[in-house]
């Protein structure tokens, strides 16, 4: 088991490695900082002043050396455009995406599991149907057009809700419902599949045979079934949340490394791409990391791999 | 060459499913609603009422037909600059379904050839690819595909090619898994000591028994894809101009979005429509073909 | 742990987050929030590099000359000063007021000029270092008074406010320049408090503050930075925040009927056009009978009426208020026909096919469709463009001369080049009307190459006596206009603030007018 564990914590980490390196190559592909930063009027000898003062006149693999060297210590360089720690810009920021991720996952959850177990109970009736409809609409749907109607209509039609910022629940409502809707429909598939799955098993006819009631057969005993694809899928979904968090965040202007990072992108500033996509690949790795764990707890032969 | 394998032949068997699959509640608001998408694609200019970029600022903000000032001219309203929005919906068609067809086809082909290769020649090739997808897969993807299409120039190119390098590794893990379990049938086996070329192998034997999974997931993908290429036009970094893209006439309207309504509502529905539509057919596709693939 | 107590334990840590978030407590009275759409990357002048960076400085820190509301320089740090000459070289001679104070209790003394004057110059320290690049000397005559020698004339410090910032000397030299920029200190109205980059920056009213009968009347100052526009005038809407600037045009209408709301649209000192490449030996536009077809083929007037909602002024290449502004200079008019029968003279009788390049990233508003209808009609006429969208760093790059690399401007490009409040457009002029030279810091984005505007760009540099300027920007804009020379100029974007009755709010043109010089809460 701990074998297990330390192995793919160790694959974990090449692949974080591995994707800074190409994140580092590919961002500084994309075209020239300098150029964004300067005045219009900047004069040739200044952009080439700058270019050297911040290091990018260096070959690629010597640029990736010293980011290298400077990262393990802990500095990840100054954005290129604050002139602060891109470390510091982006950890600020995680917590903001971390929690959307989480009340998305949340508000996905809550819808998924009792459109599940209606259709698994409600099989192939009209509930099944709507359910099932309900829950495809969002696999439907770009998330940022749910949040873009979201805002027109509960924000600014009918003043029910912030449209801005980041402070209390009620601000987290329509970018956790934006971003959440999206896995419902494969929540929902889940839960219903393995409800039904148990619904017919034979300790469920056996106790409806003695009579109890059929609210406690589905939800103490059926469910239980259905919780666990669930559960050990949550980390796949928490890492899905992670990255549509990123169009959600623009759209609602959430203060998450998303939205920093899809400006820094425009922007050129490396260090913030950098030091973004690092973290939320370690995120994203853990997560993953989660969902391996729970198979093997539940699945004893993956742990002797 | 042995051809003992009990492979699926490609042609039949698509008939043969579609018979038994009518009985099994075919989608067919959703197909035709898909059918009707893809004459649209089709069709191009001729279908359009009005010229996608014709700009005309003297009617520019018509509402719906339904509504009071609104008229049949242009039935679903126009835009800022005049623009006839139906035929911009067309238009935009015309380049989700050429973005999906590319990306998916091109993907689809990659990723599974190199899940092939991966599950097939196993151990070093097998970890080292494992390896790559990890690291690939470790990058939420929108930002790697901001990334890269930061790099190349933005267009219709670009959005296929972002979107192909995001998804490979989707078709890849899967196709391995399954090419590992087929691998160790008998006929794999015969094959090999019949004499046959990998490429043989890989064309006769293993191609078509993951014909269906690829299927399954290319229909799966095309409402992903779609929306995909949204985001990325929405954000500025897919379509351009004169291209039209649904993604990037919601971003557009956005700008004027109180005095617009139908300017952002019906690209929206179009991608809604489209996508559900294509989920439905595929889920239907998936439960005809491949009951086991449930959980996808 | 059982299988149901984890899955409890799971459900509880999902919903965890949610509900630990507390509300923000009330804002205390004498605080007024306001938004921005968007924010300054530094707070030190030195430091300074875009044009947003003064939405805050400007707050801060104070300069020698500003213009007032309307539109007037005004000499501000600067008690009087003149232009005097010494040898055949200019001097500027100023002397400065007395009693300034720095927030931090400071006598702002010449010293502190030339400490700044020393920065500035530094290419190590300063992006504007060129801007000093004609300053020989700076004298120190006494506490209150200084002199700048010029080895020669510059245009672009006279009309420039005369470049300076009043920086506290000592106290930059005490916390250097990392610490100035976390805790900036100045002359201005407002002191700083915190700043949480792109969320908020607080501001108190400083009470030594020099300029007692302009100044702010409410004592915190919050503001948040929105970039959203929706979010923005929904903060607004809700009453989180009593002010915002950059009312989406398409919104304007609806402020502007909005009871218990004022609004002002003013021009932001950005000057937009149409450039053509006039450089290659074989572009059509070389003829200056095709660029004034396409003058007469664009209705500007109605692309600012409905792309824009009316939020542009329309200008021929010196705007209204700016020096050596013309009333009888008319932009051209809108003649489709006379456009196709300019392009028949010059020897197109079926029009030609040209790439037309624009500027998608919404640097100003609506600046994408604005272009995008400018090209439609020029497509109209004839001039059939094949449009090409370009973000802002490729546009940029496209548009940079002495590349010598892909890709070229070969066509038509939608650029811009603002003038200032209240606008002087010698600098923008030597930028992209005077032709390219390499290494010598002319015609940077030029695709124009014609002598004479060279000989009278040149002349515009050297001349420092505001008078003299403004014959001398008439003459050239008239000859500008005729050929079509630099650019055919399209307009002004307007940016309209607004905010509620309870607010008393004067629009001070520094900082793009996101100034807030006099701002309170009425009683």
């Amino acid at each position: 088991m701990l074998g297990f564990l330390a192995r793919r914590v160790v694959l974990g980490l090449v692949s974080i490695v591995g994707a800074s390196v190409v994140i580092f190559i590919v961002s500084r592909l994309s075209g020239d900082p300098i150029v964004l930063l300067l005045p219009i009027e900047a004069p040739p000898a200044l952009i080439a002043a700058t270019r050297q003062a911040m290091g990018l006149d260096e070959p690629l693999w010597m640029q990736y050396l010293i980011f290298a060297g400077k990262a393990l210590t802990g500095d990840f360089g100054n954005s290129y455009r604050w002139q602060m720690p891109a470390l510091r810009l982006v950890l600020e920021r995680l917590p903001a995406t971390v929690l959307l991720a989480l009340a998305a996952l949340s508000f996905s959850i809550l819808l998924a599991v009792p459109l599940g177990v209606l259709s698994a109970v409600r099989r192939g009736t009209w509930v099944d149907s709507l359910g099932k409809g309900f829950a495809m609409l969002g696999q439907a749907m770009p998330n940022f057009w749910v949040g873009l109607l979201l805002i027109l209509v509960l924000a600014i039609q009918f003043n029910l809700l912030p449209a801005y910022g980041y402070g209390t629940a009620a601000h987290l409502v329509m970018p956790a419902i934006a971003l959440g809707w999206y896995p419902v429909a494969a929540q929902t598939r889940v839960v219903r599949s393995a409800m039904l799955d148990v619904l017919d098993s034979d300790y469920i006819r056996t106790g409806r045979a003695v009579g109890a009631p059929e609210w406690v057969l589905i939800w103490k005993y059926a469910f239980r079934n259905a919780a666990i694809p669930l559960v050990t899928m949550l980390g796949v979904y928490f890492a899905a949340m992670l990255s549509g968090a990123f169009v959600v965040e623009v759209i609602f202007a959430w203060p998450g490394v998303g939205r920093t990072v899809v400006e820094a992108v425009f922007s050129r500033d490396f260090p913030v791409v950098q030091a973004g996509v690092f973290f939320t690949s370690i995120l994203f790795v853990l997560s993953n990391l989660l969902v391996d764990l729970s198979y093997s707890l539940i699945d004893p032969r993956i742990r002797n791999e | 060459m042995n051809n003992a394998a009990p492979a699926l032949p490609p042609r039949g068997f698509i008939l043969r499913t579609l018979r038994a699959g009518r009985a099994r509640g075919f989608p067919w608001v959703p197909a035709l609603l898909l059918a009707l998408v893809v004459l649209a694609a089709l069709g191009g200019g001729a279908v359009t009422p009005h010229d996608p970029n014709g700009l005309n600022l003297g009617v520019a903000f018509r509402p719906p037909f339904w509504q009071a000032k609104g008229s049949w001219v242009y039935p679903l309203g126009t835009d800022n600059l005049g623009r006839d929005i139906l035929s911009r919906i067309i238009a935009g068609a015309r380049i989700s379904l050429i973005v999906a067809f590319y990306a998916i086809v091109f993907s689809g082909g990659v990723g599974a050839l190199i899940g092939m290769i991966a599950g097939y020649f196993g151990r070093a090739v097998d970890a080292f690819i494992m390896r790559v997808v990890d690291i690939q897969m470790s990058i939420p993807a929108l930002a790697l595909a901001l990334v890269f299409a930061a790099v190349l120039p933005p267009g219709l190119g670009t959005v296929i090619v972002v979107i192909v390098v995001t998804y490979w590794t989707w078709y890849a893990r899967i196709i391995r898994s399954e090419i590992l379990s087929l691998k160790e049938r008998d006929y794999v086996a015969l094959a090999k000591v019949a004499g046959c070329g990998t490429a043989t192998i890989f064309l006769r034997h293993l191609l078509p028994n993951i014909l269906n999974t690829l299927l399954v997931l290319a229909s799966l993908q095309v409402g992903q894809v779609i929306i995909f290429e949204a985001s990325l036009s929405f954000l500025g970094l897919g379509i351009q101009t004169p291209d039209v893209s649904w993604g990037l006439m919601l971003a557009d309207a956005r700008a004027y979005i109180t005095n617009a309504w139908w300017a952002i509502t019906m690209p929206g529905f179009a991608i809604m429509l489209t996508c559900l539509s294509s989920n439905l057919v595929g889920d239907w596709l998936r439960d005809t073909l491949d009951p086991r693939r449930r959980q996808l | 742990m059982s299988k149901r107590q984890a899955l409890l334990a799971a459900a509880l840590l999902l919903t965890l987050p949610a509900l630990a978030w507390a509300q923000k407590p009330k804002a205390a009275t004498g605080t007024l929030t306001v938004a921005f759409a968007a924010e300054a990357t530094v707070l030190d002048p030195f430091k300074y590099s875009a044009g947003v960076d003064t939405y805050f400085i400007s707050q801060m820190f104070e300069q020698l000359v500003r213009p007032d509301p309307s539109l007037k320089d005004v000499n501000w740090l600067a008690e009087s000063w003149k232009v005097d000459e010494n040898k055949g070289k200019p001097i500027i001679d100023i002397r400065l007021r007395k009693g300034v104070k720095f927030h931090n209790g400071d006598a702002m003394t010449a010293r502190d000029f030339e400490f700044a004057y020393e920065k500035l110059r530094d290419p190590k320290v300063s992006r504007w270092s060129h801007l000093q690049a004609s300053v020989e000397k700076f004298e120190v005559v006494d506490d209150y008074h200084f002199r700048l020698h010029f080895k020669e004339g510059d245009g672009s410090y006279t009309s420039g406010y005369l470049q300076l910032w009043a920086i506290p000397k000592n106290y930059y030299e005490k916390v250097g320049a990392e610490g100035f920029g976390k805790a900036p200190v100045g002359t201005g109205p407002w002191k700083f408090v915190s700043r949480t980059v792109k969320e908020e920056i607080r501001f108190e009213a400083f009470d030594d503050y020099w300029n007692k009968t302009h100044r702010p009347t409410v004592k915190n100052l919050i503001v948040k930075v929105i970039p959203e526009d929706l979010t923005r005038v929904a903060a607004f809407k809700t009453g989180a925040v009593d002010w915002i600037d950059a009312v989406p045009p398409s919104m304007v209408e609806e402020f502007r009927n909005m009871p218990g709301v004022k609004t002002v649209s003013v021009v932001t000192g950005n000057n937009l056009f149409i450039d053509f490449n006039t450089q290659q030996p074989n572009s059509p536009f070389r003829d200056p009978r095709v660029r004034q077809a396409a003058a007469h083929a664009i209705d500007m007037d109605a692309i600012i009426k409905t792309v824009l909602f009316g939020q542009g002024e329309r200008y021929a290449e010196v705007g209204k208020g700016e020096a050596g502004y013309d009333p009888e200079l008319q932009p051209y008019s809108y003649d489709p026909q006379k456009a196709r029968e300019l392009l028949r003279q010059a020897g197109h009788p079926n029009g030609f096919d040209i790439p037309c390049y624009n500027l998608t990233t919404p640097r100003e508003p609506y600046v994408k469709e604005m272009g995008e209808a400018v090209f439609a009609y020029l497509t109209a006429a004839g001039i059939r463009c094949r449009v090409n969208g370009l973000e802002y760093g490729a546009w940029i790059n496209l548009g940079r001369m002495g590349r010598n690399a892909p890709p070229e401007m070969d066509g038509v490009i939608s650029w811009m080049w603002g003038h200032g409040l209240p606008g002087d457009a010698g600098t923008p002029w030597a930028g992209h009307l005077h032709s390219f030279v390499a290494g010598q810091g002319w015609g940077s984005y030029s695709k124009t190459e014609d002598a004479e505007a060279d000989r009278m760009v040149e002349e515009l540099k050297r001349v420092m006596d505001p008078a003299q300027r403004a014959v001398l920007i008439r003459k050239i804009a008239r000859y500008k206009r005729d050929n079509v020379l630099g650019g055919l100029t399209t307009y002004r974007p307007l940016v309209t603030l607004a905010w509620r009755d309870k607010v008393d709010f004067k629009p001070w043109p520094a900082g793009f007018y996101r100034n807030m010089q006099e701002i309170g809460l009425k009683p």
